[in-house]
Formats: C-alpha cells, sequence, structure tokens
C-alpha cells in the first residue's frame, strides 16, 4: 500500500528564537548562502513545480478509500460453507491489512514525538510508547506466530487456544 | 639470395650516407627512425609528441561484448524512451488523483479506487471489476463444492448399494437356475 505523506499530521510548532542584537560589523555568511540557496534552486523549483500544479490543476479527478461491508465471520460459518469460508477469509485479509496500518501509524506517531521532544523524549513520550507497546502486543497476540501462509482459520484456532489458555489460568487462580 | 645481401648492403650503405647528409642539413624524416643505420651510428629520432611510439597491443577481442552491449542498449531504448517520455506526460500534465471522501449518495466506480491515472485506466478497460472478479471466483468455489459432495454421495450409494444388495447397482449375471444338476443332492445318501 502506498502512503501519502501528510505534512499536516506531524507539524512541529514555529521556534521562537528570539531576535538577536548584532554586536559586530562583520555581516552573517549564512544569509549569503541562504540568498544564494533561495536563488539558485528553490525559486526555479518552486516555479516549476508550481508551473507543473497549474496544469493540474485544469481538470481535477478524486480517488477514495473503498469501504467494504461486513460479512459473516469464520466462527458464524456453517461447515462445508466454502463461499462463507471464501468472503470470511477476504474480510480476515482486509482486517489484518488496516490493523497492519494501525500499527504503522502509532509507530510513526512516537518517531513525530521523539523528534519532537528532542532530549527529554523518554519523560514527554510515555504515553506514546505506553500505546506502541499495548498495540503491538496485542497484534502479537493476534497475528503474531501464524506464519507466512497464515489464514483466516489458523487466526481463529489461535484465538480458541488463547481463550482456552485464559480459561485455565483462571481456574487455577481461582483454586 | 646472395644477390638480395649485396643489394641490401647497398641500400644500407646509401641510407648512411643519406642519414649523413640529412644530420648536417637539419632536417630528418620520422619514418626512418631504424631503418638503415650502420652499426654506431645513432640518429636522435623524434616521435610525435602526443601519442609517443605506436604500438601494435596484442589483447582479447571486445567485438562481440561491444556489440551485445550496443544492442542491448539499443533495443531497452527503442521502447524504453518512448515509454519513458509518455509516462512523464502523463505525470507533469494529468497528475495524480486527489484524496476525497465519498460524498453522501454517491457510489463510485470501481476505477475510482486508484490513485494514478495510469492504473485507472487499467482498471477502468483492461481488468475486470473487483465485484465481477469475486463472483467468478465463488462460482468456481461453488462448482468444486457442489462436485465434491455428489462424488462423496455416489461413494455412500456404492457402498449401501454393495451392502445391502437390493439397489440397481451391482447385478451380477448368473447362470439360469434350471440348468443346475440336482441329482447329486435328490437322496440323501450320497
Amino acid at each position: 500500500m502506498s502512503k501519502d505523506s501528510d505534512w499536516e499530521a506531524y507539524k512541529v510548532p514555529p521556534t521562537r528564537t528570539p531576535v538577536s542584537e548584532r554586536t559586530t560589523t562583520v555581516p552573517n555568511p549564512v544569509t549569503f548562502f541562504q540568498t544564494v540557496f533561495h536563488y539558485v534552486v528553490d525559486a526555479p523549483v518552486t516555479f516549476v513545480r508550481e508551473w507543473i500544479e497549474r496544469q493540474q490543476a485544469k481538470n481535477k479527478f478524486y480517488y477514495y478509500h473503498q469501504k467494504f461491508r461486513r460479512v459473516p465471520d469464520l466462527s458464524e460459518c456453517l461447515e462445508g460453507d466454502y463461499l462463507c469460508f471464501f468472503e470470511a477469509e477476504a474480510q480476515w485479509r482486509r482486517d489484518r491489512l488496516v490493523d497492519q496500518e494501525i500499527v504503522e501509524i502509532v509507530r510513526e506517531r512516537l518517531g513525530a514525538c521523539k523528534q519532537r521532544e528532542g532530549p527529554n523524549q523518554l519523560q514527554n513520550c510515555a504515553k506514546e510508547a505506553e500505546q506502541l507497546a499495548q498495540v503491538t502486543k496485542a497484534y502479537q497476540d493476534r497475528y503474531g506466530d501464524l506464519g507466512a501462509h497464515g489464514n483466516a482459520r489458523t487466526c481463529l484456532m489461535k484465538q480458541k487456544q488463547r481463550m482456552m489458555e485464559e480459561r485455565k489460568a483462571q481456574a487455577n487462580a481461582s483454586q | 639470395m646472395a644477390a638480395m645481401s649485396l643489394l641490401l648492403r647497398a641500400a644500407a650503405a646509401w641510407g648512411a650516407r643519406r642519414a649523413g647528409s640529412g644530420a648536417a642539413g637539419g632536417f630528418r624524416f620520422p619514418g626512418l627512425a631504424g631503418a638503415a643505420r650502420l652499426p654506431g651510428t645513432v640518429a636522435p629520432v623524434r616521435h610525435s609528441s602526443s601519442h609517443g611510439k605506436r604500438m601494435f597491443i596484442i589483447k582479447a577481442t571486445s567485438f562481440y561484448d561491444t556489440r551485445f552491449l550496443n544492442l542491448l542498449r539499443f533495443y531497452i531504448f527503442l521502447t524504453g524512451i518512448p515509454l519513458a517520455l509518455f509516462i512523464t506526460y502523463v505525470n507533469i500534465f494529468i497528475g495524480e488523483a486527489e484524496l476525497a471522501e465519498i460524498p453522501e449518495g454517491y457510489i463510485p466506480e470501481y476505477w475510482e479506487y486508484y490513485k494514478h491515472p495510469i492504473s485507472r485506466w487499467i482498471a477502468r478497460y483492461l481488468l475486470d471489476p473487483p465485484e465481477k472478479n469475486y463472483e467468478k471466483e465463488m462460482a468456481l468455489l461453488d462448482i468444486e463444492a457442489k462436485k465434491a459432495e455428489l462424488r462423496l454421495m455416489e461413494l455412500e450409494a456404492r457402498r449401501l448399494m454393495r451392502h445391502r444388495g437390493d439397489g440397481p447397482w451391482y447385478h451380477y449375471e448368473t447362470p439360469d437356475k434350471n440348468l443346475t444338476d440336482n441329482s447329486m443332492k435328490s437322496t440323501p445318501d450320497n
């Protein structure tokens, strides 16, 4: 799945560096390089890009994210109903892709937080780190060791194993 | 053969005389570098300054390699360059689609779920709609499932008819009962 990079999602607030008083008469060489960069690289590239966008704005068209209807799950399919198996399998694969994207987004959030905070990231990004730990643990529990040929059936069996172990743990705890 | 050696010796003497007169004159042909020189005379040789002495360098042939690489480049660029130009044109002048929310009450066509215009074109004109593909796969599965079910039922029917013997299958030709000779069982003392 290709991803549109969204510049606005993790925008850092503008820096509030105060304007400093000049104490020397030597001009700042950085401004020279900045103006050179602006005229040599920035302005031509911006001009070309805006020209391209003007050409593309003449006929705009859109694409959408497809919304799929929910179909009965694998656990609701009768035995031998291969059509139901097929639809449940397709739905399970779509759900697995969605879960992978969710994990990716939470990872990106943590990365953006670390980039923003810099030196005090261990302290200020604790919520995002906790969320990532929970999400990856949940993903591992659900889709973890199914392997490359994992399908809805193996995932259901894994869920059954989890529930059995949970019940056993409860029985042991209550003894 | 003897005359040849005399001829060569005369030519060498004549060449040395010419070389001697040439050194006095100051002009020298560059080609007569080691041509005919008496032993003992060393004439300075002037080569063209950019290349040095022309050498015949013996190396393995690169004819086949260069031919292969030229042909490879030619055939790749034959379709590669038009394709690259076409894709550049599409990317610059048509551009990719923008993501939008599905408007109320509007069901997008199946090609409107792709971003790049070439992917949209392929999905629209070359490929089947995903709904049709889905239904085709489900139809195949249905046919195979019905075939499997019928085969199992046939095996079960065969087993039962063979076992019970009251069905239309498993009839074997037996000889007529009127042909049997019961004379050896007709008296009790046999």
